[in-house]
């Protein structure tokens, strides 16, 4: 890998290629990293959609993209990705279209096609070997039908199929790690409020071949419950109390790509949202919080002596 | 051109090949696996030149299908009842796509319970999905509409996905004698694959298959694929004049046999029906005034034809290869329709229901369904649906059950 | 037949409004519908719920096509065509404005036929977002002026929508909505149910035979790019972002990259100019500029401050 493009924030664009009068919430963590990955990747894509927030980007007549799109469903864009794919070589080999015409192939899901009904679709892609970039815009529910839990919901939280005093009983999927396990060609976590963090990832993503996977923590001010002006100071403390880890997998070895140094008490980012709410009042629930913190620090402690 | 012996598989493959498909998104199933079988031995061995790739289910399959053909390449699939149904949201999105390919299905019963011989379930429960759908009855009949169906799916003024089905067992594991056309001439016939303005290029990007809000747009564009499938029989047309002077087989959207001045018709789909045509055979030696309706296209529904064919008979005996769950026969329904909406004498329709899961159908069934319908005429009311079903059958499955429910110690096991 | 439509943003608890007047109704002995609708727009975006009422069985279903009765929580959505709110109004339509204008204004502004009455903001707030309880004072407004319902039911309404949010909100969401009740004796029973449509003579449908077109042209596929841009998100803002330029130091990636909609554009001399016709007014750079340079302006101020015809 060549040295980065993105020294630092003023070699990040400051133009923008996605289209405005896009209908994602005002606010969206989602939005706004895929706003800045989308500079980073240029036009020369195709976005393969699953059903999930984002399936309205693009509502006939309307597109934010300048370059290509199409909507498959729920649980297959992997596989779409992988028709055109295919169907891109097939036409490079014929010589019935030329490179200038190729594209980069990417998959556009939320975490709960990534998380659950894609998975199947994901991983024979990745055994396929299929030269596609995979980006997950994770929300931590199923945003789109007014946030349910998801396999992508953390711990606690409350999501409208998980009201009761304790949140959601269950625990985030390790995405990453499944993902990893499949030995591609890359895959990172990524947020929208540490851009530059991100053009790295995407300058790096773009330039190898194969499987390259992402996922954009999408802090979501509609189901998460907090003031949309919020956004970017929440996405910061998800990666300063190092609940949200930023790394990447590449050749075979995992790495922490921002490491904080001291590292925030998790409750500074599970204050500011409402669907953590109950942790704190009426009486703070210092069991949850307790067990929060401890597998944030059990990580970090384990990512130190692995 | 050869003649070689192919089943029905082989001669699905050889469609595929003859069509020069750039890409084949497969899946195992019985009893299709043959077909990409075949096609997956020819690429190895350098004969076909396409390009194969096994998915993890069928809904991606079809997926990768549709998105394939929406970026502009020939491609080809196959499947069989549980695989169809598992990927059936995506036969409906990629319908909706207007991207063209061919999809072989090899009917087979549907779950629960389990099973793997033949019925006509599983494609129709596609029947809505906005494929356009060839029924086949014989081996060469599969190579030669595989071939028809490119070019009929493809046609600038349908450009929907086509399914070509055959019965399980019956034509996918038969060997039959099959002429096999030269590869030049299904070339010069099928021309190249054009998607038009339809298809992924950096340089004229395009969004596709977006989302549509609002009933007015959405109407639009179901309607739109409604009246592509109704424009597919005028074009079926025109190709099968092109096919029969090109290659000397003529296929009718519906296959009429012998029903000039008949009294009495049977109407069914599929390989079966060539027992049907014996039984028309027997029956005019015997006297009768009969023939067979067969429809080589379901969808678009050939109405027209069934129109002037019907309207001239007494009666009608429907046989349909399948059942919807409290109502019965569904090609029996899809025919009274045909019939309804005029106030001119229509023949008299007789439901039978038969042959599923492959279970036989004998001459003997056939001539006698002739004379229910006969009796049915002359007392002018249909009898109830029959299901083709006898005393034997019926002793066959008791014994089954007696095992099924026998106590543990009357089967000698200890408890 | 009463036709009630309310009409206001994402948020703002219009669906909440619908089924407290149909509860009201429904206490009152009355067949009822209530229902929002949705789209795909989210908050701060134009939304409308609606409710019907009757004494004989409902069958008219769907979005009210020629309503009695709108009822506008926030008057910056009357001129946008987008939110549809004077939609099927006529003559017979009264429409009601939560506004800070006089009725004078509106009604030279708007030129309509049917009568048009004000529901003055009592209490204004920067963030028109955060309306307070202005489902309930809609609701409120809206059962007073049907003429049919009777406080105490509105009363009992509001308390069975609203128990299971406790009852401190319960409380407050009380007096705004018997506040506007209150203030709408005059008016009480100026909107008038009105008969569903007659089958004695009727307008012709005027359907046609839809021609058959090739997929080149009859297939969902969009030939252009960034075509949303003809989507005026702007509307959706309730808060307005403005950039204070002396103050700004041109550290432009923040603001610029971190507005999620790409609403930000750097200029050549590097400052950031802020796109209004797309801007949602999530405030982000405002949260995150360093020098704090942007400020947030509530839309309402900026709208009424500016001439007529210069709004983006």
């Amino acid at each position: 890998m060549n040295e980065t493009r993105f020294k630092n924030v003023k070699a990040l664009p400051s133009t923008h290629l996605l289209g405005t009068g896009t209908p994602m919430c005002a606010g969206c963590g989602g939005l706004e990293a895929l706003h800045e990955i989308y500079d980073i990747l240029g036009e020369k894509s195709v976005f393969v959609n699953a059903a999930g927030c984002m399936t309205l980007l693009a509502i006939y007549p309307f597109t934010p993209f300048r370059g290509s799109w199409l909507y498959t469903a729920m649980a297959s864009a992997p596989a779409g990705a992988q028709g055109i794919r295919d169907a891109l070589d097939i036409l490079l080999q014929k010589g019935q279209i030329t490179p200038k015409d190729d594209m980069q192939v990417v998959t556009l899901t939320g975490d709960g096609a990534a998380y659950g009904m894609g998975m199947s679709a994901t991983s024979g892609a990745m055994e396929r070997n299929l030269d596609f970039l995979y980006i997950c815009y994770d929300n931590e529910g199923y945003g789109n039908t007014g946030q349910q839990y998801s396999a992508a919901t953390p711990h606690a939280a409350k999501t409208t199929t998980s009201c009761g005093p304790q949140g959601f009983f269950g625990f985030k999927k390790p995405l990453f790690d499944i993902w990893a396990a499949h030995r591609p060609a890359y895959v990172a976590t990524v947020i929208g409020a540490e851009p530059l963090d991100l053009a790295r990832k995407i300058e790096k993503a773009k330039e190898l071949k194969g499987p390259r996977l992402i996922i954009a923590l999408s802090p979501c001010p509609t189901g998460w419950d907090f003031d949309p002006r919020e956004a970017i100071e929440i996405g910061k403390l998800a990666v300063k109390t190092g609940i949200w880890p930023l790394k990447e997998y590449v050749n075979g070895e995992v790495v922490h790509t921002k490491l904080p140094k001291k590292r925030l008490p998790v409750e500074r980012y599970l204050e500011k949202q409402g669907r953590f709410a109950h942790l704190f009042t009426p009486q703070r629930n210092e069991e949850l919080l307790t067990e929060i913190q401890e597998r944030v620090d059990r990580y970090w402690a384990e990512m130190a002596n692995p | 051109m050869k003649r070689l012996l192919l089943t029905g598989n082989g001669a699905a493959a050889w469609g595929a090949r003859l069509a020069q498909v750039d890409y084949i998104p497969a899946f195992p199933i019985t009893p299709q696996t043959e077909i990409i079988e075949a096609i997956g031995q020819w690429i190895d061995n350098g004969e076909m030149a396409g390009r194969m790739v096994t998915l993890e289910s069928e809904h991606s399959m079809i997926t990768a299908a549709g998105a394939a053909a929406a970026t502009g390449v020939r491609v080809f699939s196959a499947t069989s009842s549980q695989g169809l149904l598992y990927g059936m949201e995506m036969l409906f999105t990629v319908a909706g796509w207007r991207a063209p390919f061919v999809l072989a299905n090899v009917s087979r019963g549907l779950s629960a319970p389990i099973t793997l011989e033949p019925d006509h379930n599983d494609i129709l429960a596609a029947r809505d999905s906005g494929f356009l759908q060839i029924h086949c009855s014989t081996c060469q009949e599969v190579l030669d509409s595989t071939i028809i169906a490119y070019k009929l799916g493809e046609d600038a003024g349908v450009r929907l996905p086509v399914i070509v089905n055959q019965d399980g067992f019956y034509l996918s594991f038969t060997r039959e004698p099959v002429e096999v056309p030269d590869q030049e001439q299904v070339a010069k016939f099928l021309g190249q694959f054009d998607p038009e303005n339809t298809r992924f290029r950096a340089s004229t990007p395009e969004s596709q298959a977006v989302a549509v809000l609002g009933g007015a747009p959405y109407s639009y564009f179901r309607y739109e694929s409604h009246l592509a499938a109704l424009n597919a029989i005028k074009v079926y047309d025109r190709i099968a004049d092109e096919y029969e002077q090109l290659f000397g087989r003529r296929y009718d959207a519906v296959e009429s046999y012998r029903c000039e001045d008949a009294e009495y018709l049977f109407v069914m789909l599929g390989s079966f029906a060539t027992k049907a045509k014996a039984a028309v055979d027997q029956l005019r030696e015997a006297g009768w005034r009969i023939g067979l309706l067969r429809p080589r296209l379901l969808r678009p529904f050939p109405e027209k034809l069934f129109q002037q064919t019907l309207t001239v008979t007494k009666g009608v005996a429907v046989i349909d290869q399948n059942i919807s769950m409290g109502k019965g026969g569904v090609l029996y329904t899809e025919l009274a329709s045909v019939l309804a909406g005029s106030t001119e004498p229509a023949p008299l329709l007789v439901s039978f229901i038969g042959g599923l899961g492959g279970r036989d159908i004998t001459p003997e069934e056939f001539y006698e369904m002739a004379e229910v319908t006969k009796k049915a005429v002359q007392e002018g009311q249909a009898p109830p649906p029959r299901l083709l079903y006898t005393e034997t059958d019926l002793r066959e499955t008791r014994k089954l059950q007696a095992i099924a429910q026998a106590e543990r110690s009357e089967l000698g096991g200890s408890e | 037949m009463f036709r009630i439509r309310f009409h206001g943003r994402g948020g703002q608890g219009m669906k909440t409004a619908s089924r407290i007047l149909g509860t009201a109704f429904f206490i009152e002995g009355y067949e009822i519908q209530d229902a929002p609708r949705y789209g795909a727009e989210r908050r701060g975006a134009p939304i409308f719920a609606y409710v019907r009422a009757a004494l004989e069985p409902i069958n008219e279903r769907g979005v009210i096509q020629h309503p009695d009765l709108v009822i506008v929580a926030d008057d910056t959505l009357v001129p946008a065509p987008a939110a549809g709110v004077l939609a099927g109004a006529d003559e017979h339509t009264v429409l009601l404005i939560n506004s800070h204008e006089e009725k004078e204004i509106w009604k030279e502004r708007l030129n309509l036929q049917g009568p048009m009455l004000i529901l003055p903001i009592l209490e204004e707030v920067e963030d028109r977002a955060e309306l307070p309880f202005i489902g309930a004072t809609c609701a409120g407004a809206a059962a007073r002026l049907v003429g049919v319902i009777s406080r105490p039911s509105l009363e009992q309404a509001i308390h069975d929508e609203l128990e299971h949010l406790g009852q401190a909100i319960v409380e407050k969401n009380l007096h705004k909505s018997l506040e506007a009740y209150d203030l709408m004796a005059e008016q009480s029973g100026s909107a008038t149910p009105s008969p569903v449509r007659s089958a004695q003579v009727w307008e012709n449908p005027g359907w046609i035979e839809l021609p058959f077109e090739d997929a080149c042209l009859s297939t969902p596929t969009i030939h252009a790019g960034a075509t949303s841009e003809m989507l005026k998100t702007g509307l959706w803002r309730t808060m307005r972002p403005v950039i204070d330029y002396e103050h700004c130091n041109r550290c432009w990636w923040i603001c610029s990259t971190f507005c999620p909609d790409g609403a930000i554009p750097v200029k050549e001399d590097g400052y950031p100019e802020i796109d209004y016709e797309h801007c949602k007014g999530c405030l982000i750079c405002v949260a995150q500029c360093p020098p704090h340079a942007i400020a947030a302006i509530p839309e309402h101020k900026f709208q009424e401050d500016a001439p007529e015809g210069e709004e983006s």
